[in-house]
């Protein structure tokens, strides 16, 4: 049994320090009120939130979506029918041989535990944030699991 | 209170074409949208514009709910006599908004 | 050993590498948002007809010579008949007022004179005859360059500033900095991002078919990253105002932009 999630201060140091070394090498367990419990185990979140895989036809909606996870504003992606994707963030085209879906998984719940200074947002995180509209996640467990099934489909360039 | 600009040159040549330009301050609110609360909001435009000279119609225009808000139009006459050139606006409420330049023709 | 040296010295590279660059881009000349715009919209704001920001400006030329309150004074009466005397003026504001202690924006230094010489209530921040008179005031400074106070009681405001702009807020937990600094050039979507400096305020927005004040710019940049909005005059609003002005120092004025 892993330890109950560090504070947020020392769950980031742990994050930077993995960086360093080029691997997270703890295991720990993340648990916020009202958030299905993870655990990051090296590199990724292997456990799906909703135990269960996610549906990749509907993740490629919400990837696609303004008012879902809308990864275009950031991401060139392969969605051909929407135009002007943004460039802030790589280009998720063939991210699927990249990143093991666990790696996916942990860097669209919070991927500030793999670079304390990302610029993307943690989409399954509540606590840490400063001047919050609204006290909820940007995405549901569910959603997120979409997401990462759709995005492990991302194969080849 | 309503802004008005018009651009009408001062002088002209007898003959001449010269160019029209006007911009006044209107929401244009197309009564298709609704406020925070669901509520929709009553339609608000101008709905014609008309420009005489020296009593002659210039251009009339019938304004619609797609027309942007603080509508800009320009547009061009050909020079005939000294005299006003007249542009009135009218609301959907029927308020009607009026200015008048004159023109000097050489 | 060795290859904890290495990896010091690594690090000890990249640090040296990373403020390499961010003093050469504290060096690096501001850029306009005009820089930033598509074509059509550069044409709208540069055609001093055309340019729909324009309806405020002569509004507040209307105003100045108003008289209002219980003096029954105009801005004219003081501040010249035609024109303000000092146009230049409004190029450097938020300024400090010793007298209140505190810094003091456009929008407040007009109500401040409204309250105390005109004896007129404020004008409510965001409404038309203060967006008015603020767009006035700024376009008779146009050309002009962006001149900021960080000397004296202005130099903490000018921190806090910055601290403002450096902090991570909302959902999407990101600060001015993430995009108006690491990303200027790059895309979100269609928009094009640009420094975020304030040159061009109040700038009329087509999206919103309507002038707004920096303030408002500010409140929709909050809620864009999912963070709670402060109140339009806020201090921490007035502080950013105030940084944004000493990262902008040398930018013409050009008030009122047009942008999407």
């Amino acid at each position: 049994m892993s330890r109950r999630r560090p504070p947020w201060g020392a769950a980031l140091a742990a994050g930077v320090a993995a960086l360093s070394v080029g691997a997270l090498a703890e295991t720990f367990d993340v648990r916020e009120p009202s958030l299905a419990p993870y655990r990051i185990e090296g590199t990724g979140i292997a456990r799906p939130l909703t135990g269960r895989a996610g549906d990749p036809a509907r993740g490629r909606a919400i990837a696609r979506a303004r008012t879902g996870g809308h990864c275009i504003l950031c991401h060139a992606m392969p969605i051909p029918e929407e135009p002007a994707h943004g460039d802030t963030g790589p280009d998720l085209a063939g991210v699927g041989d990249r990143l093991s879906g666990a790696e996916i998984r942990l860097r669209i719940v919070n991927p500030k535990y793999v670079l304390a200074e990302s610029m993307m947002p943690a989409y399954y995180r509540i606590e840490g944030l400063h001047r919050v509209a609204a006290g909820r996640p940007l995405l549901g467990a569910e959603d997120v699991e979409d997401l990462v099934a759709y995005l492990a489909t991302l194969k080849g360039r | 209170m309503t802004t008005v600009r018009i651009r009408v040159p001062s002088t002209v040549k007898q003959g001449e074409l010269f160019e029209i330009r006007t911009l006044i301050q209107h929401p244009m609110e197309s009564g298709q949208r609704v406020d925070d609360n669901g509520r929709p909001v009553p339609r608000k435009i101008l709905r014609r514009f008309v420009c005489t000279y020296n009593g002659v119609e210039v251009i009339a225009a019938d304004w619609h709910p797609a027309v942007a808000s603080n509508p800009y139009l320009a547009f061009f006459a050909r020079a005939g006599e000294s005299g006003s050139i007249e542009f009135a606006w009218t609301d959907d409420d029927g308020t009607l908004t009026r200015e008048t330049a004159t023109i000097q023709v050489t | 050993m060795i290859l904890f040296r290495l990896s010091h010295g690594l690090v000890a590279a990249l640090v040296l590498l990373t403020t390499g660059v961010a003093q050469g881009d504290d060096r690096r000349p501001p850029r306009s948002g005009l820089e930033f715009v598509a074509p059509g919209l550069r044409q709208l704001q540069e055609d001093e007809f055309a340019n729909p920001g324009m309806l405020w400006v002569m509004r507040g030329n209307q105003l100045w010579r108003e008289p209002a309150g219980a003096a029954n004074k105009s801005c004219a009466d003081c501040h010249g008949k035609e024109a303000p005397e000092n146009a230049g003026a409004a190029a450097g504001y938020p300024r400090f007022d010793a007298a209140r202690g505190r810094p003091v924006n456009l929008e407040s230094r007009i109500n401040l004179c409204r309250t105390e010489e005109m004896r007129a209530p404020p004008l409510a921040y965001e409404s038309e005859p203060l967006l008015a008179l603020t767009a006035y005031f700024r376009h008779a400074a146009r050309s002009q360059s962006m001149v900021a106070d960080d000397s004296g009681a202005m130099t903490a405001v000018v921190a806090r500033g910055r601290q403002v702009f450096e902090q991570r807020r909302g959902a999407f937990d990101l600060a001015c900095r993430h995009c108006h600094e690491l990303n200027v050039g790059k895309s979100l979507r269609e928009e094009r991002i640009s420094e975020g400096q304030s040159n061009g305020f109040p700038t009329y927005r087509v999206s919103w078919q309507t002038l707004v004040s920096l303030h408002r710019r500010f409140q929709a940049c909050d809620t864009a990253v999912s963070a709670e909005p402060l109140a339009l005059g806020h201090d921490d609003y007035v502080a950013l105002e105030a940084y944004l002005a000493r990262r902008g120092t040398g930018l013409a004025i050009e008030t009122p932009a047009v942008r999407r």
